[in-house]
């Protein structure tokens, strides 16, 4: 009875938590030109239901911030200096990585505890299909991995690529693999959809196409999601809400309600509202005090 | 009416359209097979006249004919050793792609374990099996096994070195996939690490399988223990040149048919790796 009662408050706060809560975030990791300092007290919160783009300059960690909170990569900060000597305490640091992983949160749960309850989905610049098998058998391989029964024909339906099915990735062009590539992630019936530049590696035809489609079965769907980005019309035309992030290390400078109605379609984008918008955008990332 | 011809017409257009293609392919294999085998047939036919012409002495050179009456004499004798060589480098090949693909994924794993593993597969690679060999019957005597352990010895580092470079040749955006959807190591190995490695385990196969034959040929010629090795030292002490000359030609027709078998699987199961280029 209490046990039940436990159950249905966690369920209720979980309901409370936002879709993905990143407070404080830095992290550092070794490359061969010495340690890079990747990410330096990021905070961004994504609600529940929101479209949120991340913006920022290339290289300033938002891929990093975007690993983090897919639990594929465990925050690692700065190496605490040790207040007498000033040097790093290296055991000292270790304890600090280990409890830096509340820094990112998803639906109030650690990133790690998301994934194995296969709340995420993941699209990425590469889609990284298996090329030895079929649209629908990728498709259809995350829905094995996540254990979940699902339609998978009506999801390739749904992103448009029905007809291409039995076709193996090889065959497809990189707009159409990009499509699989989001049925994949959604297969499962994410709660938290990451997106990491999913059209920055399409030409501008295809990645036109596609931003539209997106954007209907965002409306359709209404899942959560945190969209990296470099191109400020594709955040300002998808979002909600857009965090502008500066160069390394990675800081969120402001974040950018867009109160633009939905259904929203390509036409806004000649609209002054819009224009303003994407001004405000390059304002903050050239560094204006243009923070509203 | 036409909407009831057009099916036809359209079968007798699609049988019409198979037939030029089958043309064109017959045409292009003969524009690729046609040279090569023109080229030999000339070499045969000069060696056989070089031979007749100049009456060289048989136990020197043999002509083409007469090597090939060797086999047409006792083609049992030849069908016999060549099948206990196969057997004695497919098995040992079998060993070695076993053995080696197990410790791969344990060195593809562990870098530790790669380290620790690396120089002994590497002596091992080094070691000159000929001078080993005696070491081998003395432990195991004569028979297979002796035979085996050396085609297996000969094409063990190929395998290792390219099945653990093939396991870490993943593509990342498909494994950090796979990795959000919580694929245990186990799911990671089977569905992406071990069909991402195939192209180099292929690519191992190609140098692995002649190397095999030559292992299982150069152990029986050391033991004198059945096999192709042992029909070429008995012919090589009779002076019987026609014999060794047609020993040679079935090792060489072996050899193309393996590797033609395996060109022909690896096309089948790779149809999706730009090495076989196109689906």
């Amino acid at each position: 009875m209490t046990r039940a009662a436990t159950a249905e408050q966690e369920i209720a706060a979980q309901r409370d938590a936002p879709a993905l809560a990143v407070r404080a975030l830095s992290h550092r990791y070794a490359s061969p030109a010495g340690e890079v300092h990747a990410l330096d007290g990021a905070a961004l919160e994504v609600g529940a239901g929101e479209f949120v783009s991340l913006v920022g300059p290339s290289g300033c960690g938002k891929t990093t911030l975007l690993r983090i909170a897919a639990g594929l990569l465990d925050a690692r900060p700065a190496e605490p200096r040790h207040p007498l000597s000033g040097r790093s305490g290296s055991h000292t640091g270790r304890a600090e990585r280990s409890s830096s992983g509340t820094l990112a949160l998803v639906f109030g749960e650690q990133p790690a505890h998301a994934r194995r309850e296969h709340w995420l989905g993941l699209v990425q610049q590469e889609p990284g299909l298996l090329p030895w098998l079929s649209v629908e058998r990728n498709v259809r391989l995350a829905a094995e991995l996540a254990g979940v029964r699902a339609d998978v024909h009506a999801l390739l339906e749904r992103v448009g690529i029905a007809e291409f099915a039995r076709h193996h990735p090889g065959e497809l062009s990189g707009g159409m693999r990009q499509r699989v590539a989001l049925a994949r992630a959604l297969v499962h019936g994410p709660r938290l959809l990451l997106m990491d530049e999913p059209l920055g590696a399409l030409d501008e035809l295809s990645r036109e196409a596609l931003r539209l489609e997106l954007l209907r079965l965002w409306e359709r769907d209404r899942v959560s999601v945190l969209f990296v980005t470099h191109s400020i019309r594709e955040a300002v035309l998808l979002s909600d809400r857009i965090s502008v992030m500066s160069e390394r290390p990675g800081r969120v400078l402001a974040e950018l309600p867009v109160d633009m109605p939905r259904p929203r379609g390509e036409e806004l984008v000649a609209t002054p509202e819009f224009l303003r918008l994407e001004d405000a955008v390059r304002a903050v990332l050239r560094g204006d005090s243009a923070r509203p | 009416m036409s909407e009831v011809a057009r099916p036809a017409e359209a079968r007798g257009a699609r049988a019409r359209a198979r037939a030029r293609d089958a043309a064109r392919q017959g045409a292009a294999l003969a524009r690729l097979v046609g040279p090569p085998v023109l080229a030999l047939a000339l070499l045969l036919a000069a060696w056989e006249a070089w031979v007749r012409l100049k009456d060289v002495r048989a136990y020197l050179l043999p002509a083409p004919s007469a090597v090939g009456r060797a086999l047409a004499d006792e083609p049992g004798r030849y069908l016999e050793a060549a099948s206990a060589t196969l057997v004695a480098a497919m098995g040992g090949l079998l060993i070695a792609t076993t053995i080696a693909l197990v410790l791969a994924i344990a060195m593809a794993h562990s870098r530790a374990v790669e380290r620790a593993l690396y120089p002994p597969a590497l002596l091992l690679k080094l070691t000159p099996i000929v001078a080993v060999y005696p070491l081998f019957t003395i432990w195991f005597g004569f028979g297979l096994w002796p035979k085996m352990l050396v085609a297996a010895l000969i094409t063990f580092f190929p395998t290792l070195v390219n099945a653990v470079v093939g396991l870490r040749s993943v593509d990342p955006a498909a494994l950090d996939a796979l990795r959000a959807l919580d694929a245990s190591p186990a799911q990671l190995l089977w569905r992406l690490r071990l069909p991402s490695s195939l192209p180099y385990l292929f690519a191992a196969l190609r140098i692995s399988v002649p190397l095999a034959l030559i292992g299982a040929v150069v152990a029986e010629f050391l033991s004198g223990d059945g096999g192709m090795g042992q029909l070429i030292l008995i012919a090589n002490g009779d002076l019987d040149t026609a014999t060794l000359f047609a020993a040679v030609a079935v090792l060489v027709t072996m050899g193309v048919t393996l590797t033609a078998v395996l060109a022909y699987s690896e096309r089948r199961v790779l149809f999706w790796h730009a090495s076989t280029s196109g689906v």
